[in-house]
């Protein structure tokens, strides 16, 4: 079936089986391969994008389900310049990644979250991150990273 | 916590130490990793795993026809292949009495747990090959299967080993028995772990290429130690080992789980092998890696402990039983569990009269092998749960009964019963320490007034343990096995540029050693971190290396790395030295700069010095060889021995079983650390993971040997929302080694079932006796009847 998505800003035409998972059609087709697959049955969160703004998990989305959408993927979040952006730049400083195969799923949904709520407290930031296993950092680097990352874009510098 | 700084010219700001921005966090934080499961190659093929759903049959006729008539499927192979016939995985041991078994890459015969692989399907795409899987039909004859390590079985799962026994192993020191006679207290315990795994995020995955014309043989694998798969493919493939190159690139996770050679790996290759120059893609969803990739801790413990009523600790013996699961795992052999939990039992308490029976029992079940803290997450629940169950007995504080029976500084070197050298001795100062993070006297005021008010019960739990780090040859891991695990090459060269490349023996799966053996090296030669590039996981670059396992790199691997860095700083101020014609001893390496010692301006710079090496061989002094670089080894011979202490107050809800971590703190002597932020996240994250272990995660079989808990929705993972904030301390004493560090990277896992089962027992007054503990469990002990 042909679909088109619009992926980071590019519009792309793609002609897909309907069993294609958009996972795959991210990863194979359009070689976005920062969108990670942990257990391809919903748990694990790994494979969240943003489609149209909203966090989904692409191992349980067919590619012709997204057809029409706007899809945000980690591969986005830096400036062109190669720049990081708040939140991938607190990542790093609070050590809140190590293996680096749960990140762009937790970037992802981070990334809505402040997107949504500017201000979460740390009890609010891991209600909302507990729909992701992280298996290397025991969570509190990744819940240092959203927190300090919110008082970024709320303060710049 | 913030990068480096640019530097002025020539100054050196020491790497370890401070918290430098690690190198890998660009490309993994936007998505430019380099994981296995993200490779493509031209003309790739991708291949399934046809799985058997039996754990326990003979294999009669496996037809082909209707997969092969699959669109999009090109072979599908089975363990009768030609290319398969032939090859065995046969984990050696020069263990008395151990059995040595086939493990085949598919399965020949009959197969033994359910998830075996029996057929590889290859097709031009994953979603091809799963269509071909399913037109695979398999005959099977089923045999009575054995699920439990301590039953008797009917049909046994190997002929060699008509009882299941694998190996078994007595460790013995004194006269136990007539210790526990004289003895004033005897507590007994009977224990069982709960089985379950190491679950990387990224399952494991590989690709394999066979050049037709060169006959050589390139493997990418999501593997911990590249070097040991390299010398095993080329053995079992009957290759040149210089013919055989295996690449880890960036790993999503390990923890021991990918320290094995899996029969899936060598089909792949031997796939490979068999169809040159198409390269041929694995990548394991989840499903297969709860099924086939292997498990841990599946164990029995049955104890007797005898005190002095001053509280002494008289006596230990122990009945072990570790469930091995179908086969002995490659390369590491069915002792790898019982070994471990009968040398390390004991853990950090002094003890005279010990004696421990351990056996490695076969099953049919997914065979068990490393996983992070092996074995001894089961030792120190077994360990604190006799201490705990003595102080009850002896009514002394279980902290005082701890205290009274530790290894102190005084006693070092110490030998264990085991005969283990235990070179630590910092148990107490890391209790110490514990005791005054955590706040004892304020938990147990707060215990004492809950019970007053009648408010939710909590207790406290502790667990105190050595974690065994880096060891050297003579302390090698597993059991007598045709290697020495015991040391690591690097090779430091400086560019012609000035600029320098490392090439470790290390791997990594996200501890960070890309970044770590920066920070050593910058610091032996003298030069910038951000000038110092790290390559790794490739066996075309690096010389040698053993991997990640034994908490042994920062050890081990940045011991060769200290070694190297030092070696190139000897040779470049030598160099230095003809050139400007300064005597060496006078002269110093900083920033990449050369210094006369005293003087404030440099006299070369580093790039010049490689300038002239590598680029004006007429300016090359006598007796100097063009090139600037040193590759070392270091082998530690024995081991650094880590002491680490969790304390925790747990929330107990007697009516809902339910448990709420209110606070955690674990001290650890890490000895010299290089990277702060990376040392706590190694610690973190493996408390999460034994905090997984202890309450959470539990890989169950039915009777028929089935997994009943086949998926993330009933294998449950700790996340954010349980996981509590951790509070991570330190004490620090430096490791008779190069870079002074003691491996951190298992320790974590060791505490937290003593410290939970501990803190129930303290709560509620009832010991539990198998894990993990869930409310189920919780509710059951408290109210009888089945907790399941
Ligand atoms: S891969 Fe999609 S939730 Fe795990
Ligand atoms: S960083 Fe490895 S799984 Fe989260």
């Amino acid at each position: 079936m042909r679909i088109t998505l619009t992926v980071n800003g590019t519009r792309h035409r793609l002609d897909v089986e309907p069993r294609r998972t958009l996972a795959d059609a991210l990863r194979e087709d359009l070689g976005l391969t920062g969108t990670h697959l942990g257990c391809e049955h919903g748990v694990c969160g790994a494979c969240t994008v943003l489609v149209d703004a909203e966090p989904a998990r692409a191992c349980l989305m067919f590619a012709v389900q997204a057809d029409g959408s706007t899809v945000r993927t980690v591969e986005g979040l830096a400036a062109p310049d190669g720049t990081l952006d708040p939140l991938q730049e607190a990542f790093s400083t609070c050590h809140g990644l190590q293996c680096g195969a749960c990140t762009p799923g937790m970037l992802m949904t981070a990334t809505h979250l402040l997107e949504v709520e500017p201000a979460p407290d740390r009890e609010r930031i891991r209600a909302e991150m507990a729909g992701h296993i992280c298996r290397c950092t025991g969570y509190m680097g990744i819940v240092d990273a959203v927190e300090s990352a919110a008082r970024a874009v709320r303060a710049p510098s | 916590m913030t990068a480096v700084e640019p530097q002025p010219v020539g100054e050196h700001r020491p790497a370890t130490g401070t918290a430098v921005r690690r190198k890998e966090d660009t490309r993994l934080l936007t998505g430019r990793g380099r994981y296995v499961s993200d490779l493509v190659l031209p003309r790739m093929r991708h291949v399934t795993f046809v799985r058997s759903p039996i754990a326990h049959a003979r294999l009669s006729a496996i037809d082909t026809t209707a997969a092969l008539a699959t669109e999009g499927v090109h072979t599908v192979f089975t363990g009768e292949h030609p290319a398969m016939r032939a090859v065995s995985l046969r984990a050696r041991s020069a263990l008395p009495g151990y059995v040595e078994t086939d493990q085949p890459p598919l399965a020949r015969g009959k197969v033994r747990f359910a998830g075996e692989a029996v057929a590889a399907v290859v097709a031009d795409d994953r979603y091809l090959a799963e269509d071909g899987a399913e037109g695979v039909d398999v005959d099977y004859e089923p045999l009575a299967p054995t699920v439990c390590a301590w039953a008797v079985p009917t049909d046994p799962v190997h002929d060699e080993a008509p009882d299941n026994l694998l190996l078994s192993r007595t460790f013995r020191a004194g006269d136990a028995a007539d210790a526990l006679a004289q003895a004033d207290v005897v507590v007994e315990r009977e224990l069982t772990t709960n089985r379950h795994g190491g679950n990387p995020i990224e399952c494991r995955a590989g690709v394999a290429r066979f050049d037709g014309a060169d006959r050589r043989l390139t493997f990418w694998s999501g593997t911990q130690v590249p070097h040991l798969v390299r010398t095993q493919l080329a053995e079992l493939l009957e290759l040149p080992e210089g013919d055989v190159r295996v690449i880890a690139p960036d790993v999503g996770g390990g923890f021991g789980v990918k320290s094995v050679l899996y029969p899936e790996d060598v089909a792949l290759c031997l796939m490979a092998i068999a169809t040159p120059d198409t390269a041929l893609k694995w990548v394991e969803d989840r499903v297969e890696h709860l099924l086939a990739a292997t498990h841990a801790r599946d164990h029995r413990y049955v104890l007797r402990a005898g005190f002095a009523a001053d509280g002494e600790l008289l006596a230990v013996t122990a009945d072990v039983w570790c469930n091995t699961g179908a086969y002995s795992v490659y390369p590491w052999t069915a002792g790898i569990e019982p070994l471990m939990a009968g040398g390390l039992l004991t853990g950090p308490y002094k003890l005279s009269h010990y004696e421990a029976t351990v056996r490695g029992v076969a099953t049919n079940t997914s065979p068990s092998g490393p996983y992070r803290g092996v074995a001894r997450p089961s030792t120190v629940f077994a360990m604190e749960a006799l201490m705990d169950s003595g102080a009850r007995a002896l009514r002394m504080d279980p902290i005082a009964l701890r205290r009274r029976n530790l290894i102190l500084p005084a006693d070092i070197p110490y030998k264990m019963p085991s005969r283990l050298v235990d070179d630590s001795g910092a148990y107490e100062a890391c209790l110490d320490r514990a005791v005054e993070v955590f706040d004892v006297e304020r938990w147990r005021a707060e215990q004492a007034r809950r019970r007053e008010a009648g408010e939710r019960p909590i207790g406290i739990g502790v667990g105190i343990y050595n974690e065994l780090t880096g060891l050297g040859r003579a302390a090698s891991a597993g059991p007598r096995m045709p290697f020495r695990t015991g040391h690591d090459a690097c090779t430091v060269r400086v560019n012609p540029d000035g600029r320098v490349t490392v090439f470790s023996g290390v791997t990594s799966q996200g501890q960070g050693l890309e970044t770590t053996m920066a920070q050593v090296v910058a610091d032996a030669l003298g030069v910038a971190y951000d000038d110092v590039t790290v390559r790794y996981g490739d066996t075309d670059e690096s010389l040698w290396g053993f991997g990640a396992f034994s908490s042994r790199q920062a050890v081990i691997g940045g011991g060769a790395a200290q070694l190297a860095g030092t070696d190139v700083r000897d040779k470049v101020l030598a160099l230095a030295g003809a050139l400007r014609e300064v005597d060496v001893s006078d002269l110093d390496l900083r920033g990449g700069q050369v210094y006369v010692r005293g003087q404030e301006k440099p006299v070369i710079a580093l790039a010049e010095v490689a300038r002239v090496a590598y680029l004006q061989s007429d300016r090359l002094p006598e007796g100097f060889e063009p090139g600037l670089e040193g590759t070392k080894f270091y082998d530690p011979v024995r081991g650094a021995f880590a002491a680490g202490v969790q304390i925790a107050a747990l929330e107990f809800d007697p009516v809902t079983g339910g448990t709420t971590i209110l606070s955690w703190v674990c001290v650890e002597d890490a000895g010299t650390i290089v990277h702060p932020v990376i040392v706590d996240g190694q610690i973190a994250g493996a408390i999460a993971q034994g905090i997984g272990g202890a309450m959470y995660e539990h890989l169950v079989y039915d009777d028929v040997g089935n997994l009943t808990t086949g998926t993330l929705l009933d294998y449950l993972m700790p996340t954010a929302g349980e996981i509590p904030e951790l509070t991570i301390d330190h004490v620090s004493t430096p490791a008779a080694n190069p870079t002074g560090a003691r491996g951190v990277g298992e320790g974590g896992t060791l505490a937290p079932n003593a410290v939970v089962a501990g803190a129930l027992a303290d709560a509620l007054g009832v010991e539990v006796d198998d894990l993990p503990v869930t409310p189920a469990r919780i509710w059951a002990l408290l109210h009888g009847g089945a907790d399941r």
